[in-house]
């Protein structure tokens, strides 16, 4: 088993993790094979990035930093997508 | 005529199909507007207005439905009532008729009425996920069946049906719309129970005007 | 009566169906669910009963289904205790090898149709989707 890949990325989308968002991030996730958890706070709670009901969740305010962590063979292509989704402010073309 | 056919019960023409489902459309039609305020003061005020939609379909094919045999019958007026009537009685009424014609013979006696009606029962139970006791058409359709099932003749079973209805009135509900009324819902007719008690009407007086 | 088409040779998606008293609900929830999930999850939407009053109708609920059929199944998500009845009842009129493969999900409408068409758009089993969408309604 190999460590997972980590990323943090700061969530500065104006009304945070909301619907729109959590969708568009579930889905992005979901297009890797990898396992891929979503956390608000660098010690967790870690929650499944593929599950949108737990990504909805999580409702981070805006300024959280989101940190990821994936473990599987495109481990690094997700967390790139990922984090280019929440810098981008959820821009359509990344999903 | 005034008892229900004991053995060697004959099959239903088309004449007593056609008026058989005449009444209980025409008594459902007549009886819309009393059914709607019935469910205004505890449901959605939309019973009266439903069940006059599906009965008048009922109508409007009243000469194919009547062609075909008894439990045929049964089967195409329930499926118009599932189509047509648009709340949850459609389904629940659509469900009895149908599983009456699922289950009578084409020439049923008693036993065989008192036996669909057990069936069509506990199909409404499971399509409504209730039980007697809850103020529902349940709470007039099975005190009718065990009546049948215990030979009443046709003026008794009437007669237990409007008593099983005025019994709905201080019962609190606890299925349907009319259980958020809670305490509120006591005081007022169940309008299930309402139309379950015309149509049994309707029928008794069809039974005792076939030649 | 609307449906979004999935695009040719993806894998089938289970389909949506949004079964609402009103006309304007249905409709309203269905564009929700174009909006943010998409427009590849087989989706449609009925509302209304057969006079086009407030209400459900059976043949409306079999005809949405029609539209949203998906080989790998189709589920539905009511507003109210009469859209569940006319909907179990639309299920038991499907043919046969369809009514295996409908379910009735037990969730709140828009957030439901939401997660549900979320994990359908993700490849999801009827069975994922279902269970994803009710993991909102815990019984």
């Amino acid at each position: 088993m190999t460590a997972p890949c980590t990323a943090s990325v700061l969530l500065f989308h104006e009304v945070g993790l909301h619907a729109r968002p959590s969708v568009k991030l579930t889905k992005l996730a979901k297009r890797f094979a990898s396992q891929i958890e979503v956390a608000p706070a660098p010690d967790g709670p870690w929650i499944d990035a593929k599950s949108i009901v737990k990504v909805m969740a999580v409702k981070a305010p805006k300024d959280t930093v989101l940190h990821f962590r994936a473990t599987g063979e495109d481990a690094d292509r997700a967390l790139a997508a990922l984090v280019r989704l929440v810098e981008t402010d959820f821009a359509d073309e990344a999903v | 005529m005034t008892d229900l056919p004991g053995h060697m019960a004959v099959a239903l023409g088309a004449d007593d199909i056609e008026t058989l489902f005449g009444a209980m459309a025409r008594t459902i039609i007549a009886h819309a507007e009393e059914l709607t305020a019935l469910d205004q003061a505890i449901g959605d005020g939309d019973h009266g207005v439903n069940m006059k939609r599906g009965f008048e379909a009922v109508t409007a094919n009243l000469p194919a439905i009547a062609a075909k045999p008894l439990p045929e019958a049964l089967k195409a007026a329930g499926m118009e009532l599932v189509m047509k009537v648009g709340g949850a009685s459609g389904p629940l009424y659509g469900t009895l008729l149908m599983t009456l014609g699922k289950t009578l013979p084409a020439a049923p006696g008693r036993g065989d009425v008192a036996a669909a009606l057990a069936a069509a029962i506990d199909a409404v139970k499971a399509r409504g996920k209730s039980e007697t006791g809850q103020k529902t058409m349940l709470d007039v359709l099975a005190p009718v069946q065990a009546a049948v099932a215990r030979g009443e003749d046709l003026a008794t079973i009437r007669a237990i049906a409007a008593e099983a209805a005025a019994a709905t009135v201080p019962m609190r509900a606890t299925r349907g719309r009319a259980s958020f009324l809670g305490e509120r819902s006591v005081g007022h007719m169940d309008p299930g129970a309402r139309s379950s008690q015309l149509l049994v009407e309707a029928v008794c007086d069809a039974i005792g005007d076939f030649a | 009566m609307s449906l979004a088409k999935t695009s040719a040779g993806t894998p089938a998606r289970v389909g949506i169906v949004i079964v609402s008293h009103s006309p304007d609900v249905a409709r309203g929830t269905a564009d929700m669910v174009r909006q943010m999930v998409g427009t590849e999850v087989p989706l449609a939407w009925c509302g209304g009963n057969p006079d086009g009053g407030l209400g459900t109708s059976v043949e409306k609920i079999i005809a949405a289904i029609d539209a949203a059929w998906s080989e790998a199944g189709v589920a539905i998500l009511v507003d109210l205790g009469g859209a569940e009845t006319n909907s179990e009842m639309a299920i038991e009129l499907l043919p046969e090898e369809r009514q295996e493969r409908t379910v009735l999900v037990n969730a709140p409408l828009v957030e439901g149709a939401i997660m549900a068409a979320t994990e359908a758009w993700g490849g999801g089993s009827l069975d994922d989707v279902r269970r994803t969408a009710e993991e909102l309604a815990p019984r």
